[in-house]
Parts: structure tokens; sequence; C-alpha cells
């Protein structure tokens, strides 16, 4: 249980970290919280040769208000911020209310968001509900900057539309509309545990308390996380009430995810848990809706 | 015979007390084999087969000896050169590093001839089915136990119930690995081992390496559990020692995780056909089963059936099925929680085919006196007349349930030596040839003792978990308090009689004149002539006084009865099963530490809980290896999913020391099966009960 042999560096700056990045490529891993990468290596399913560990990078340690109501996260805040700090509560509550399920305390204080979405894992929260929240990652390269919408992100599993030479330097959580609603809820077999499946979902009202604007997202039924666009069109321009919810959520399990089956649960169970859990993430976003 | 004193005057037994070695645990003084780094150790590790069945044709290790770092080598370490499945020895390595290790056991060059293999017991069992042993069938003749007049008692019968229920393998999955550290001085050997029997590692390791067995010593001071993987010795005690050997330094040799999910040991499976009668009356009248189970390559994959009740016509047809997997061990409470899994559910099926209350049917079919009690006591607790009376009724998708299940056990005490020293400063210390595998042996070792000699356990030293002490037996069987706690007493006994001596002759009486109070003695009716413990050790002068004693009869019996009683909630949408509430009524006899007793039974519940909802041994029939041998897929119950339990002992000190161990994790899987037909209306036949079978079962109702 131990990894072979690597080169570890540890830059002090993005600066720095992008140099090393240039001359290692493919040979290289970044090392954040190393809560995924660390047991990969000691079970030798991966050897990289060279490590690059950011954990001496601070600019990329932070957490600021973004604009308009938004919120800024450097790559290297640590996920268990997103209990605690209190611009998760004003700023984005749907992530505060999702962080409890990440693994458990322990790992969290050592898990990154940088981290997680990078990983880019199919069972993970944070990629599903960044795409709920339709925010976008700031990517540095040897070329500089560019900005990737989360949607255009996750490309498949364990894969993202980074280079090996790029940096993930932050995540931008847009303001949410007015009257919107968010929910997230997910079935383990322990408390901790991967999610068998789960859902993410954003409601945003009009005036007319009809739906304006509805994302839903689930992880674990596919190899990434899996946006329901099928059920969201079904929404748009209604009132979300138990009928429409329930055609959406029937909708959403049976045309918009082709879960796989593994030895945690079999493809039919995740279709079901998905039905159940869009019902339940879609009223509970409702309802917040509502009440905003 | 042997009594204990009555309880009231008990200062220590009987009561909740902590645990001696309770601060070197939280403050990490305590040193388990693992802890384990003398000066110049290796580290050692196994080459295990990747194959389910496979001839070794041929080992190189050129490449290993030639990486730096690496100081022993062994290529000869299976026994046969076939092996039988994936995880089995095959070669080994010591290394200065655990990295250089790991580098190592990837540098074997072995090749294998690849046999058909069948590594789940519906494969094994089918016509044509690859042999696991060439000269043997795969299924075993049938074992029959039978009693009474099997067709007689169903021909009374009125109502019938025929049942098939499976359950899956559980692997032992103890914090600590298995693992030794092996030092050798020249001839002498001295083991460290992670075991629950420092004496048959001993004589285990003797044996392997034909030593004589005075040159052989193992130890274990602390260890991580076991649940009974750990009663035997290893292959890797002796290859550990064969390792130092070779290297010229110590070695010390832990399993990795996924080498204790293939190899040392787990609790077979079962797939059981039932067959119960009853009259109107509601007594049972007849039953019978089939069963089928697999310890792997080895046998004794019983169900312990029939079970708990009393049944005058029975008769039970069991196979041991062969499959190419690692070996069964005991595991808590062996071919137990199977039977009381489907006995008490077809119970349940009974009563309400007779349209009588669960535990009203118990209470007629229970000749057992303390369980009488006990399902009276916990039904009670549990508020079992305020269930749902109709199965599933709870309106919306949370429905909540309760259910019962009964607990036994057998054995008693035997064979224990103990030996007790007495200093002139009045200190005293007690040495057995136990261990504690985390039980609370080492305390009871010294409370014991605190308690005859009248002192308090500060003044009590306790020294176990050495082969060099009097010889005791393995920590099986929920033998070991019954075993030692009566040693330790008779030891105890034996050294007042000596003090007793010591004081007449410094009186110049005779000794039938003294007299004890606690730990001062008197000449009967002449209450000047008075020594205090310490006026009294001081008369030893230089010598300590060496007390031996043993185990004796009286003050341990056989035979333990207890229940549980459980509430469940069920997601009808999801189908999660959240245990919220266990009463867990236990048989103590005489409790030696109210504290320990607790934890054994709480442990108890926790691991029943995790065999009835979580964990599953899953083989891959493609690749004929365990797929989820890592603790991340393999599941166990974590502290989130453990509900509130409360423990309650039955306590009959007369009875004296019984055991308290496996009774425990013997009803819960059958409980909470009951509990959950109890709020949904389906019974679920098959443990794990996880969500998908749930959901599937609650959509065959509907
Ligand atoms: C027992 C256990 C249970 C867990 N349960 C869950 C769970 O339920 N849900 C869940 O979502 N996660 C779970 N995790 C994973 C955990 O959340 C990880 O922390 C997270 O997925 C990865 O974050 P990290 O900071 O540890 O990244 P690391 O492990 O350090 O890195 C992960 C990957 O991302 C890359 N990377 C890291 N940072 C960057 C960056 N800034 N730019 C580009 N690439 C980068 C690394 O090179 C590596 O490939 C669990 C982990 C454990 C050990």
């Amino acid at each position: 249980m131990k990894p072979a042999p690597f080169k570890y560096l540890a830059p002090a700056s993005v600066e720095e970290t992008l140099s090393m990045l240039t001359q290692y490529g493919y040979e290289a891993k970044l090392l954040a919280g190393g809560q995924s990468l660390i047991p990969t290596m000691n079970f030798r399913l991966a050897q990289p040769a060279v490590i690059i560990d950011l954990n001496r990078v601070s600019e990329l340690a932070y957490m600021r208000p973004g604009d308009s109501g938004g919120l800024c996260i450097g790559a290297m805040a640590r996920q268990r911020e997103g209990e605690y700090h209190p611009l998760f509560a004003e700023r984005a509550p749907l992530i505060r209310e999702t962080m409890p399920h990440v693994a458990h305390p322990q790992i969290r204080n050592r898990g990154t968001f940088g981290g997680s979405i990078a990983h880019a894992d199919p069972a993970a929260e944070l990629p599903a509900v960044m795409l709920a929240l339709n925010a976008g990652f700031k990517i540095r390269g040897r070329e500089g900057e560019r900005e990737i919408p989360a949607r255009d992100f996750f490309v498949g599993m364990f894969a993202t539309a980074m280079q090996p030479e790029e940096l993930l330097t932050e995540i931008l959580i847009p303001p949410l509309p007015p009257r919107s609603g968010w929910a997230f809820k997910e079935v383990a077999r322990r408390h901790g545990d991967y999610a068998l499946a789960g859902a993410a979902a954003v409601v945003s009202l009009n005036e007319q308390q009809r739906c304006r604007e509805a994302r839903l997202v689930f992880l674990s039924v596919g190899d990434g996380p899996v946006e329901a666009r099928g059920a969201v069109q079904a929404l748009a321009g209604e009132i979300p009430g138990e009928e429409v919810i329930r055609a959406a959520a029937e909708t959403a399990a049976a045309v918009d995810i082709d879960p796989g089956s593994d030895i945690h649960a079999s493809a039919e169970f995740r279709r079901h848990l998905a039905r159940v859990l869009a019902v339940q993430v879609l009223h509970q976003a409702y309802e917040r809706a509502r009440r905003a | 015979m042997a009594k204990w004193k009555p309880l009231e005057r008990m200062d220590f037994l009987g009561k909740a007390y902590p645990r001696v070695e309770g601060p070197d645990k939280v403050s990490g003084r305590a040193k388990y084999t693992q802890d384990q780094a003398p000066a110049g150790m290796l580290y050692g590790a196994i080459l295990t087969s990747p194959h389910a069945a496979a001839k070794i044709i041929r080992i190189d290790d050129s490449k290993v000896r030639q990486l730096s770092g690496v100081k022993a080598a062994l290529t000869d370490v299976h026994p046969t050169g076939t092996v039988r499945y994936a995880g089995e020895e095959v070669a080994a390595v010591a290394a200065t590093t655990p990295e250089i290790l790991a580098d190592a056991l990837e540098l074997f060059e072995v090749q294998y001839e690849t046999l058909p293999f069948a590594v789940d017991i519906e494969t094994a069992m089918k016509e044509g089915a690859p042999r696991v042993f060439a000269d043997k069938a795969n299924i075993s003749d049938a074992r029959v136990e039978e009693e009474g007049d099997l067709e007689a008692g169903f021909a009374k019968a009125d109502v019938v119930v025929e049942s098939e229920f499976r359950t899956q393998v559980q692997v032992h999955t103890p914090l600590e690995a298995h693992g030794s550290l092996a030092m050798w001085n020249g001839e002498e050997l001295t083991i460290w081992d992670s075991t629950q029997a420092v004496h048959g590692v001993r004589e285990g390791v003797a044996n392997a390496l034909e030593m004589p067995i005075n040159k052989v010593r193992v130890i274990c001071q602390h260890m991580g559990g076991g649940f009974g993987s750990k009663l035997q010795p290893g292959r890797y005690s002796a290859i550990a020692a064969r390792l130092a050997k070779q290297a010229g330094a110590p070695v010390k040799l832990m399993l990795d995780r996924k080498t204790e999910f293939l190899g040392v040991g787990n609790r077979p499976n079962s797939i059981q056909k039932l067959k119960l009668g009853a009259g109107r009356d509601g007594r049972v009248t007849a039953f019978s089963a089939i069963t089928y189970g697999t310890a792997g390559i080895g046998t004794n994959a019983g169900v312990r059936l029939p079970i708990v009740y009393d049944i005058p016509n029975y008769r039970h047809e069991h196979y041991d099925v062969f499959t190419n997997a690692g070996a069964a061990r005991p595991f808590r409470a062996p071919g137990c929680p199977q039977a009381v899994f489907s006995m008490d559910q077809i119970m349940d099926e009974m009563a309400e085919k007779l349209g009588m209350d669960p535990l009203e049917f118990r209470l007629k079919n229970d000749a057992n006196p303390a369980r009488q009690q006990e399902w009276r006591i916990g039904a009670e607790k549990i508020g079992w007349a305020k269930r749902n009376p109709k199965p599933g009724s709870d309106p919306g998708p949370l429905k909540r349930g309760m259910g019962m299940a009964a607990s036994i056990w057998w054995p008693g005490g035997r064979g224990t030596q103990a030996m007790i020293t007495v200093y002139p400063d009045g200190m005293v210390e007690v040495r057995c040839g136990t261990q504690d595998l985390g039980t609370g042996t080492r305390t009871y070792v010294a409370s014991v003792a605190a308690e005859e000699l009248g002192l308090e356990m500060a003044q009590v030293r306790a020294l176990i978990g050495d082969s060099d002490y009097p010889k005791s037996g393995a920590s099986g069987g929920s033998t070991t308090a019954p075993s030692v706690a009566p040693a330790i007493k008779n030891t105890a006994e034996k050294t007042r009689e000596a003090l007793a001596e010591i004081a007449a002759k410094h009186f110049g009486v005779s000794p039938a004149q003294m007299e004890w109070q606690k730990s001062t003695i008197t000449v009967k009716n002449s209450p000047a002539k008075k020594l205090g413990w310490k006026e009294l050790c001081s008369l030893l002068d230089t010598e300590p006084l060496e007390v031996r004693g043993e185990w004796v009869e009286g003050l341990s019996s056989a035979g333990v009865a207890g229940c549980q009683f459980v509430e469940v909630a069920v997601d009808t949408l999801t189908g999660r099963i959240a245990v919220e509430k266990v009463v867990a009524v236990a048989d103590c006899g005489l409790v030696l530490n109210r504290l320990t007793t607790e934890s054994q039974i709480n442990g108890g519940v926790i691991q029943g809980i995790s065999y009835a909802l979580f964990e599953d041994r899953l083989m891959d029939p493609h690749t004929g290896t365990m797929v989820n041998s890592d603790l991340e897929n393999y599941k166990i119950s974590g502290s989130i999913e453990t509900p509130e339990i409360e423990v309650i002992i039955y306590d009959e000190w007369e009875r004296g020391v019984i055991g308290v161990g496996e009774p425990p994790t013997i009803p819960t899987a059958g409980a909470i099966a009951n509990a959950v037909y109890n709020a949904t209306g389906v019974r679920l036949r098959e443990i794990p009960m996880t969500p998908d079978r749930v959901l599937l079962a609650l959509a065959k109702k509907s």
C-alpha cells in the first residue's frame, strides 16, 4: 500500500506551477487535498513520475464575494469551508446544503473544491452542483487564462476539458435570479459513501410564479454529472405543482439519463432513485423559490 | 465446589469500572503488534495468487533479490504448489522500507497454469462444475441431525409454513490486520502476534518450523480485534520467522487489507430450505431443514438448526459446498446468526398464520426459564404493545415496525492456569497466559484478584498476553471469562491460604484460627492479634510469595439465553432501512465488569446490524476474485448507522461467569427482518437487506 517512486515539487506560486506543468506535461500530477489522488497512487493505479504539490500556492486558497451577489472560490479552498464559511450561506446555500454529503469531515478538511472538480468523478457531488448553479471555471495555462462554463467542462468519466499543462484556478458561482430556490438530495448506502444516485435542482420563477428557468442535475447515473434537459423543458412556463413535477421526474429518469450497473446498484435501481430524488429536489426547490 | 461470595459483598465484580489499559490505549502508549518497531526491523509481505485456481509452474525471485533494500525472499511458502483461491500465499519478501517492499512484490515472476474454478456456491453445486479438490466432490455428504418422528410431527400440525432463506459471506475485518513480528536471538524465536491465542501460536509455529516448543515465545499485549479469525496460527507467522532468519534481522509482516479479505477467514453463507409445523394451540410440532453453505476451501459451513425453540420432532440435513475461496474460520457465534435469521422469521410467519402475537407464540415454544423472563422484559422496554398491529399499515412512504429474535449460547469455562506473586512491599502480580482481544480480559484479571484479596486495583498488576505465562486457552467461544476468572479466583484463594499460614506461624497459632477481613488478617477471637496487608506482606522478608492456581468447577456455567427487540423505519421510496432502536436483553450470569459487558453487547448488536444491512463478500464469477476487498466497497455499518442501543443486563450472579461476547450478535439480523415485515408487510428472506432488495420485494407485493 505504498506509491511507486515519484519526484516531488512544491511550487509557491501559480506562475511557478505553470512552468513546472509545461516542463513535465503528461508525466506530472497536481496534488491538491490528495483525497482522491493519494489512494490511487497507494493502490498503484496511478504512477505519476512527478507530483506538483499545490498546498503552498497560497494565492489559490481563498473565497471572496463575486459580482452582484456571486461567489469566487479559489481552487485550493478546502471543502470544509463550504459548510462553515458565511459567504456560502449567503451566496451559495446549495453548496452549503450539499457539503455534508461529500465524504466525511476529516476528508473535507483536506479535500479542495478544485480537486473535486478537476477529478470529475461521476459520483461526486460538487460537479453536479456546479452544473446546477451554472458555474464557470477559470483555467490557466501557458497561453494565458480561459473560462469554461461547467456544462462544457465535464466531458466524460474522470475527464474534463482541461489540458494536462493547465491549472484550474477559480470557480465562479453566478448569483441566482430573484425568486429562485434550490435543493440537493442523495441516497448512499452509508452516510459519507459515494451516492448510489443524487440530484441537485435550481428553480427560478417569474412574477406569475411560473417556472422561468430550471436546472436538474444528477450524479452517479452516467459518465459525469448529467443534466436532465428534457425534464426542465417540460417545466418551462409551468407552475411546478405535484403533477408537473412528477411528469418532469418521469422524463428525467426515463429519457434524460442512461445509468450503468455496478456492484453497488443496478441501472434499473438507479433510474428508480433518480425518479424519486427528482421529485423531491424539484419540489423543495420550487417551495423555496415561492417563499424567496 | 467453589463459590463466589454474594454479589452485595463484592467491591468490583458486578459493578462498572474503567479498563486498566484505557489510559495506555487513548494516549497511544499501548503497543499493538502493528506498532512494534525494534531497531533494524525489516518489513515483510506475502505475494498472493491472483488466480482462483492454478498450478504454480515456476517462481523466479532473481529480480526481487537484485532490488536494493531487499534482504530476504522465499519461493517455497506454498505447501502443495496448487493454489485454490485468489489470495493464497505464493512467495514472500522482506525489505528495509514498505515502499521497497511494494516494489519488490511487483518483481516476482510467477508462471501459473490456470485451472477452472467455481467461486460461488451456485456454480460449485452445478453438475459438472469444476472441482475445487480433484479427489473430492464439491458437495459433501449429508450431515443429518434428527430427533423424534418427523412425519408424525407434521401429521399433527394444523398449519405448515415453508420458506427459503439466504445469508451472505461475512468477513471478520478486525481493525488491526493479522500479522507477526519475528525476532531471533540465536536459536530462540520471539514472535509478537496479533492473536487470540498466544499459546496456540507458539505450538503452531514450533510445529511449522520443527523447533522445540521451549525455544518459541509468543507475545500479544494489545490487539485490534479478531472475532474468531485469529484463533489459529497463520502461515504468516512462520513465514515472518523464516524471512527473519534468512535476513538476520527482525521482520514485521502484517497482511494488507486485501489479503485480510481474501485469506484469513469469514462466516460461511447459507441457503436454507425450512419447513415448520404447528398446532392451532400454538405449539410447534415439527421442523425440517435442508441447508447448504460454503466455507470456501474449508469445512464447517453449518447452520445451527433447529435453534432456540423447543421442537419435539425435527430433521436437519446439511451439505458443505467447496468453492475456490479462502477458508472460513470461526466467526462470532459460528452458525448461529444464520440460523436465527431464518428460525425467528419462520416463527413469525407461523404466528401470523395462527393469528397469534409473535411474543405469545414464542413464550409458548421456548423452554428456557431465563428467556421466558427476557422476552417479557424486552417487549416492555421496546413498547411491543404499541406496535403496528397490521404490517405495512403506516400511511405515507416512511413505515415503522418492530421485530424480535432470540439469542443462545452453550460453552462455559475450561482449564486455565494462573500464578500470583505477592511482594514483600504488598504489591501483587497476576500472571495468566490468556490474551485480551479487546474485550477487557486484562481488567478482570486484575479485578478478580483484587476482589478476592481485598485490595485496590492499583495494588494488582495484571500480566497477560505472553506464552511464558501459565497456560490458558484461545480467546474463543466466549469461554475466556468463564475460564480465566475462576482460575484467578482460585489462585487468589490459594494465595490467601498461603498468607494465612505465614500469619499463623507469626502468631504461633494454627492456620485454621486465622480470619480475613478484606486484606487484614486476625486471630479468631483475639482482635489485638491482627496484621494489615502491608505488615503481613513484610513478613515475607525478601522472598516474594508465588502461588499457582487453576480453573475449578463451580464458578462458571454453560448455557446463555437472550433476546433482542428492534424498531426500524423503512423508506419505501428509496428502500433504505434505518434501525432506530435496539433493546438487547443479555443473559450475563455474574457480571465481571458492567462497562466492558455493555461494550460487548453494543459491539454484538452493531456487528449484527452490519450483517443484516451492509456486509457482503462479492465474488466475480469471471475473474474468480473478490471485487470489494477494501473498506470502501465492503460496507461495514458506521457510527451514523448505529441506533440507540438499550442494553439490559439480565444477571444471575449465582450461576457464576458465563460467556457474553458472542450471543449478542446472533439475534440482530432476524429481529430486523421481522421488524421490516411489520413495517412494510414484506418479508426479506435474504441478507444483506439492501435498498434494491427492499424495493424489489415491495414491487413484488404490489
Ligand atoms: C473515504 C473517502 C470518501 C470520499 N467520499 C466522497 C464523496 O462522497 N463524494 C465526493 O465527491 N468525493 C468523495 N471523496 C473524494 C474527496 O472529496 C476528494 O477530496 C476530492 O474528490 C478531490 O479533492 P482533493 O483536493 O483531495 O484532490 P486530489 O486528490 O489532490 O486531486 C484529485 C485530482 O485532481 C487534480 N487536481 C487537483 N487540483 C487541481 C487543480 N487546481 N487544477 C487541475 N487539476 C487539479 C489532481 O491532479 C488529481 O488528478 C472521498 C474520498 C475519500 C478518501
